[in-house]
C-alpha cells in the first residue's frame, strides 16, 4: 500500500520506528495541488528508500513539486536533498527566521499568519501550541480542511497497528500512548499550565475547523474523534504537569 | 560570516576553552523590535547579531561542544585547525542535534575520523539523527580531559528531548545551549560581557528567549522560576558559556538568573515575541 487516503486530495505515507514502549509514527503527507504534488514534510533518512517508493508509486512516477516543510529538525527535513536529487529542484515552502542557519539556503520563507500558494493550492501558516523548535509551524489546507500539525497531536501505537487511523486503534492503551508521545517529545510540557495550552488548541481548532488532523508522529485523527483526542491530550498535560 | 575583529573568529575565552563564534547575518526584525522597546544598549545604525557559538576544550585530550550551522563549515573547519595545531580531535559532544548546533557534525568526523561522537543519553530516537554509534551521556558521566573534566547536567530548559548541558569542572564553566542567549551588536562579537560596554538587561534576555523558548508563553511562571532559583544554587560561581550569547564570568553570573526569572514572567504574561 503506497499511501492511504484522507479525501480532498491528501493521501498519508506512514512510516514507523520501534522505541520501547511503542512505535512512534514519522511519516508524511501526499497533497495532490492543480499543479503538481506537494509533500508535507520529507521524512526521516532512516525510510528513505521506502518514501520514495512509495510516493514514486503514489504519484505514478511524477515525484513531488514541491515540500511544505514544518521545521528543519532531521526526522522531518532529512530527505530533502535526497529528494531534490530524485525529482529535481522542487520548490521548498519553510518557516524560519534565518533559512541559512537551518541548512534551507534554497527555502521559500513563510511565516506565521500567512495565507500562502503552492503549487496553486492555499495554505494558511498557524503559529503550533504544541512544537519543540521555535521556527516550527502548522498549515492548514483549506481545500481538504486537514490541519497539518508536526510535532502536535502525536500518539505512540502498538506495534500492528501502524496504518490505521487514531480512532481505530484499541482503547486499552490509547490514552497512555498520547501521554507518552508528549512526555517524551516535548520536555518542556513539564513547566506548561496545561489549561493555557489546551485553550490555544481549542481557539485554534474552532477558528479552523479540521475535518483531520494530520501529524507526523501519530496516526491521523478524524473529525469525529477530535474531542476524545482533545480529552485524552487534556488529561496527558495534566499529568505531565504534575510530574 | 567571519566575525570582523582583529582576532577572527575564535579566541580562548577561559584557560583551556576556545571560543569559535558564528555570528549570521543582520537580524533586522529584532532590531526593530530593540528600537521600538526603547532600550539603551542597542546603537541604530549597527548590525545586530544572535549568534551561534562552539566551544574547543584543550586538555591533555581535546573535546568540541557542538558545530555550528551548515552555513559555517568555513568557519569552524579553519578555526579547529588552527587552535589543534596538529594535535587530534579526541570528542565531538552535541548538545542535541538541532542543525544550528549539529549542522557540520559529518564535517568534522570526516576531517577528523578517530574523532569519538558523544551524544545526549536521552531521549529514544538516536537513530533518526545518526547517533546510534555514539558514547551516550547524562547526569552521571564525566569525561576527564587532563586537566579539564566534563560532566553533563540535565538540560533544565530544553526544546527537544535528546539534549544535554555540559560543565567543565575546573574553570567552573556551565555550558547552557539555548538557555541565557541573548543578541549582541557590531563591535561587540566575541567579546564577554565583562569586555563590553552595553548591559544585558532583561529585556535584552527576552529579546532571544520570547523567541527561542515560545513555549515559555504556557508556562507555570514559578515552575520555571523554581527549576532557575535551583541552577543558581547548583552552579553559584559557574561562569556560563550559552550557545546564543556571549560568555558570562562566574562573578558575574548571579544576576542573570534572577534576570531570567523575570523573562519568565514577562513571557508569560505577554507572549512570543516572534520566530528565530
Amino acid at each position: 500500500m503506497s499511501a492511504i487516503s484522507l479525501g480532498g486530495g491528501v493521501s498519508w505515507v506512514h512510516e514507523c520506528f520501534p522505541e520501547t514502549d511503542g512505535h512512534i509514527h514519522v511519516s508524511v503527507y501526499l497533497v495532490e495541488a492543480p499543479e503538481g504534488a506537494i509533500l508535507m514534510d520529507s521524512g526521516s533518512f532512516h525510510h528513505r528508500q521506502r518514501l520514495s517508493d512509495r510516493i514514486s508509486d503514489a504519484t505514478a512516477g511524477r515525484g513531488i513539486g514541491a515540500i511544505v516543510l514544518s521545521h528543519s529538525d532531521y526526522p522531518h527535513s532529512g530527505n530533502i536533498p535526497a529528494f531534490r536529487r530524485d525529482w529535481g529542484d522542487f520548490e521548498i515552502v519553510a518557516s524560519c527566521g534565518d533559512a541559512d542557519l537551518q541548512g534551507l539556503p534554497y527555502a521559500r520563507r513563510t511565516k506565521i499568519g500567512d495565507v500562502t500558494d503552492v503549487l496553486g493550492r492555499r495554505f494558511v501558516v498557524l503559529d503550533p501550541p504544541l512544537a519543540d523548535r521555535n521556527h516550527t509551524t502548522w498549515v492548514y489546507d483549506e481545500t481538504s480542511r486537514i490541519l497539518f500539525v508536526a510535532d502536535g497531536f502525536g500518539t505512540l501505537h502498538a506495534p500492528g497497528a501502524c496504518d490505521i487511523d487514531w480512532g481505530r486503534i484499541p482503547e486499552d492503551g490509547r490514552a497512555e500512548g498520547v501521554h507518552e508521545f508528549h512526555a517524551q517529545t516535548l520536555p518542556w510540557l513539564r513547566y506548561a499550565d496545561p489549561n493555557r495550552v489546551m485553550d490555544a488548541l481549542h481557539a485554534m481548532l474552532e477558528r479552523h475547523p479540521p475535518a483531520w488532523i494530520a501529524p507526523i508522529h501519530g496516526p491521523p485523527i478524524a473529525e469525529a474523534d477530535v474531542d476524545r483526542y482533545m480529552a485524552d491530550l487534556s488529561d496527558a498535560l495534566t499529568r505531565i504537569a504534575a510530574s | 560570516m567571519t566575525v570582523a575583529t582583529g582576532r577572527g573568529w575564535r579566541r580562548d575565552v577561559w584557560p583551556g576553552i576556545h571560543w569559535i563564534q558564528e555570528c549570521g547575518g543582520h537580524r533586522a526584525g529584532i532590531a526593530r523590535s530593540v528600537l521600538e522597546s526603547g532600550a539603551d544598549w542597542y546603537r541604530p545604525g549597527n548590525e545586530l547579531y544572535v549568534p551561534q557559538n562552539a566551544y574547543l576544550l584543550t586538555g591533555e585530550r581535546t573535546l568540541l561542544w557542538d558545530t555550528l550551522s551548515p552555513a559555517s563549515g568555513h568557519i569552524l573547519l579553519p578555526a579547529l585547525e588552527e587552535l589543534l595545531e596538529g594535535r587530534p580531535l579526541d570528542y565531538l559532544a552535541l548538545s542535541h542535534p538541532d542543525v544550528p548546533h549539529a549542522g557540520n557534525t559529518m564535517q568534522v568526523l570526516r576531517r577528523y575520523p578517530d574523532c569519538r561522537l558523544v551524544a545526549p543519553a536521552t531521549g529514544e530516537t538516536h537513530a533518526l539523527y545518526h547517533l546510534d554509534d555514539a558514547m551516550k551521556v547524562g547526569p552521571e558521566d564525566e569525561i576527564d580531559l587532563g586537566g579539564l573534566r566534563v560532566r553533563f547536567p540535565e538540560a533544565t530548559f530544553l526544546d527537544a528531548a535528546i539534549h544535554t548541558w555540559m560543565s567543565e569542572e575546573t574553570t567552573r564553566t556551565l555550558f547552557t545551549v539555548d538557555w541565557m542567549g541573548f543578541p549582541h551588536q557590531s563591535g561587540e562579537s566575541l567579546r564577554r560581557t565583562d569586555e563590553i560596554d552595553t548591559v544585558v538587561d532583561v529585556g535584552r534576555l527576552e529579546e532571544f528567549h520570547s523567541r527561542v523558548m515560545f513555549w515559555f508563553q504556557y508556562v507555570v511562571p514559578e515552575k520555571v522560576t523554581a527549576a532557575t532559583d535551583a541552577l543558581a544554587v547548583q552552579f553559584a560561581g559557574y561562569g556560563l558559556a550559552p550557545a546564543h550569547g556571549l560568555p558570562i564570568p562566574g562573578a558575574d553570573a548571579a544576576p542573570y538568573y534572577e534576570r531570567m526569572n523575570q523573562v519568565v514572567r514577562r513571557v508569560a504574561a505577554s507572549g512570543r515575541g516572534g520566530v528565530l
